[in-house]
């Protein structure tokens, strides 16, 4: 491990300077992510910044929604009551990542700032632009069963692989930042970059930017979260979904949808969403949304088995958030948002 | 807020003043040679055995023509205290030795996997030894003698009978690098040391470590605290679990600089004397383990997870998800599950 200094941040003015005016300093927060990759050896910072003990823990209503403070655990913001009940998609994602011990220590902010997992990423042996800008890709022409759908780039062909960012991208969520030129409040989906000719950037955050809270808007809909993984539980999503409903009686008013598992950033799919806006809930729309959702896929070698997964996996999401089949465990659960394994074996309630 | 790295004390360095246990100031045991031995509180036999044969052999050779010490120049102390963290021992298994005057003689740190071995206690006799002249600098003194092989009689005599009580332990005497990742990092390549506070199972402990230091090798290699274990040493596998705040969390992926401030448990913390913690016992009961490697890790997750208003009254399936951050290779799930519904009951 690169040898580093430690800092605990005092408040959030000064951990944006330390790390602002270091290009070499990094924020740490539960550091599940980046603990391990200072093992690695793909992080070598000079300088940690600790900003876990800032007070941005807070979980509040917020212009009726809910405002996420920063360094929430993942625990808390899933099981919150308010998050739990009006926006199961959240807690469904985050109660279907990783573990109860990782989730006790991931923040709200950290998990959605994790790396990729794409192997050669987490290899120093191996080429990857994403961790050495310029030494090439080892997965475009190695083993990319895990790689991305959509707009990947000659440069690099990753996956996000945070849950949660998935589920916030589908409800619109946005992020309160402040940062060397003050503070600022980005719209989710414009946090996370695609790849193009800069994979060593994943998002939009300046160097120094601090994220102080995630704010989910106010919504009155049903959403729900599904993850298909290699195992039953604590594995990393091959394919998942989040769905967002606003019903008008009986018609769909608004859809959103985001895919995980398949691109550099969630993976909104606005010509399937307005397939749906208007519509009754059928099955026979819900596949042709997914077919949508789907058509601009472009395979690598080994990740083909992602589109038909993935379409199915949306139609079961659909009819699920919209009531034609029921959730395979209780809503806001890991056994709601999970497919195989223990789902389905814990009755859900009334 | 951010500690600052504390000096180590050198050889020819004048000891800072400081309390023994008994409140003693050390600037009051000026005039005769002390020995200071840091040591866990807590640690394993072998080892225990160790600082006894020493202690032993100090006891009886010590006294006369070696050194004019006082009886008591002895003194066991527990490396987590003040002492220990001003005179650059902190959370180390240390010898020090203080001549007359104060002035730091000899030191030798025992490295985390290694065992005291016979030479170093051979050399902080030797180095009780009044030069007949100069004051004494031990490494030359030994040195010259290896050099010429000229062994005094009484020296040779020392020397047997060290090798002798340490060959008396196989554990001791076999002791080999035992758990290689938790070695300290090379010293060229160290960043500044931290001064590092850590409440692990009520008890404070003071350190000095490298701001890498996971707080897993901190229990493990500096704390001598074994029951934790490291597995993938990456957040895959849960057999680093302990509890920070009542809450389960993973050792290998908690930086120790970060656990300040938090209450740690650790598996040794969870019994109380020598009854088991319920969850321990239903373990045993229920064959909860095959190699019981994963175990602590298991057990740790399985106390926190009934502690936890969300996951307490969970069912079998339920429980089954919450365990799932806890690997165990031997496949002792159904028995561990067995084990966690009777806790539950309970
Ligand atoms: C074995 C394993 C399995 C996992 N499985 C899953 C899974 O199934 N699904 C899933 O979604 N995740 C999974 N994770 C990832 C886990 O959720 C993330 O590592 C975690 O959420 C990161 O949060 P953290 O607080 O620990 O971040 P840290 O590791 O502390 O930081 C992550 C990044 O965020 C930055 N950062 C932290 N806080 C801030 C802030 N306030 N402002 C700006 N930057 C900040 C840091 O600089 C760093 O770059 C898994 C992890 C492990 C180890
Ligand atoms: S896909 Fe991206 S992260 Fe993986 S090796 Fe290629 S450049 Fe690196
Ligand atoms: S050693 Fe920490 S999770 Fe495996
Ligand atoms: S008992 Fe052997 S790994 Fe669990």
């Amino acid at each position: 491990m690169h040898p580093f200094q430690y800092q605990r941040a005092e408040n959030n003015g000064q951990a944006v300077a330390a790390v602002a005016k270091n290009p070499e300093a990094a924020f740490i927060a539960g550091g599940t992510s980046q603990v391990d990759l200072l093992k690695e050896g793909v992080h070598k910072p000079n300088l940690l910044v600790d900003v876990a003990g800032l007070p941005l823990r807070q979980i509040t209503d917020f212009e009726g929604g809910v405002r996420i403070g920063a360094n929430a655990t993942n625990t808390e913001a899933a099981y919150f009551p308010a998050i739990q009940a009006r926006y199961p998609a959240v807690s469904e994602a985050l109660l279907a990542g990783a573990s109860v011990q990782i989730r006790n220590m991931a923040t709200m902010a950290g998990n959605p700032l994790q790396r990729t997992r794409c192997p050669y990423f987490r290899d120093p042996d191996q080429p990857c632009n994403k961790r050495t800008p310029g030494s090439g890709c080892a997965a475009i022409g190695g083993y990319n069963h895990v790689h991305a759908l959509f707009g990947a780039s000659e440069a690099c062909v990753a996956t996000h692989p945070s849950d949660l960012a998935v589920a916030l991208a589908a409800l619109d969520a946005r992020v309160q930042t402040t940062g060397p030129q003050g503070s600022r409040t980005i719209a989710f989906t414009d946090l996370h970059r695609l790849p193009g000719t800069t994979p060593h950037l994943d998002t939009t955050l300046a160097h120094g930017e601090l994220i102080t809270s995630i704010d989910l808007p106010a919504f009155a809909g049903r959403s729900h979260y599904l993850k298909v993984r290699e195992r039953a539980s604590y594995a990393y999503a091959l394919a998942s979904c989040a769905v967002a409903l606003e019903m008008d009686g009986p018609k769909i008013k608004r859809a959103r949808i985001a895919l995980g598992g398949v691109a550099h950033k969630p993976w909104r799919t606005p010509a399937a969403e307005a397939l749906l806006a208007g519509q009754r809930p059928t099955e026979k729309l819900f596949q042709a949304t997914a077919a949508a959702a789907f058509a601009d896929a472009k395979p690598l070698e080994h990740n083909a088995y992602k589109i038909p997964m993935g379409r199915n996996l949306l139609v079961r999401a659909l009819l699920e958030t919209s009531g034609l089949q029921p959730l395979a465990g209780p809503a806001g659960t890991a056994f709601a948002a999970s497919v195989g394994g223990m789902a389905g074996q814990v009755a859900t309630p009334n | 807020m951010t500690p600052q790295p504390v000096p180590a004390l050198q050889t020819g360095d004048v000891a800072p003043n400081g309390a023994l246990p008994d409140g003693t100031p050390l600037l009051a045991l000026r005039g005769r040679p002390v020995i200071l031995a840091f040591a866990p509180s807590t640690w394993n036999p072998a080892q225990a055995y160790q600082s006894e044969i020493f202690a032993r052999l100090l006891r009886e050779f010590g006294d006369d023509a070696l050194t004019n010490a006082a009886p008591e120049f002895w003194h066991a102390l527990d490396c987590r205290g003040e002492l220990a963290a001003q005179l650059g021992a902190a959370g180390q298994r240390a010898l020090l030795l203080l001549d007359e005057e104060g002035i730091l003689r000899w030191k030798t740190i025992v490295e985390p996997g290694q065992e005291l071995r016979a030479g170093q206690v051979l050399a902080a006799l030797e180095a009780l030894r009044p030069a007949p002249t100069t004051p004494p600098n031990t490494t030359a003194a030994v040195d010259t003698e290896a050099a010429t092989g000229g062994m005094s009689r009484r020296t040779f005599v020392l020397a047997t009978l060290a090798a002798a009580a340490l060959l008396a332990l196989p554990s001791v005497v076999t002791a080999a690098p035992a758990d290689i990742s938790a070695r300290p990092i090379p010293t060229e390549n160290r960043a500044a040391m931290l001064p590092i506070e850590l409440n692990i199972n009520g008890e404070k402990h003071r350190l000095e470590l490298d701001p890498r230091t996971a707080l897993l090798d901190a229990l493990r290699g500096n704390l001598h605290l074994t029951g934790t274990k490291k597995g993938c040493d990456h957040g895959q596998c849960g057999a680093c679990t302990v509890h920070l705040d009542g809450h389960s969390a993973l050792s290998c992926l908690t930086l120790a600089v970060m656990a300040q401030g938090k209450a740690i448990t650790t598996i040794e913390g969870l019994a109380k004397g020598d009854t088991l913690h319920p969850m321990q016992a239903a373990f045993i009961k229920h064959d909860a383990f095959q190699c019981g490697y994963c175990t602590p890790g298991q057990i740790m997750s399985a106390t926190a997870l009934l502690a936890d208003p969300h996951t307490r009254h969970g069912s079998a399936v339920e429980i089954r998800e919450a365990m799932s951050g806890n690997l165990c290779r031997c496949a002792a799930y159904p028995n561990i599950i067995a084990a966690i519904e009777e806790a539950q009951r309970a």
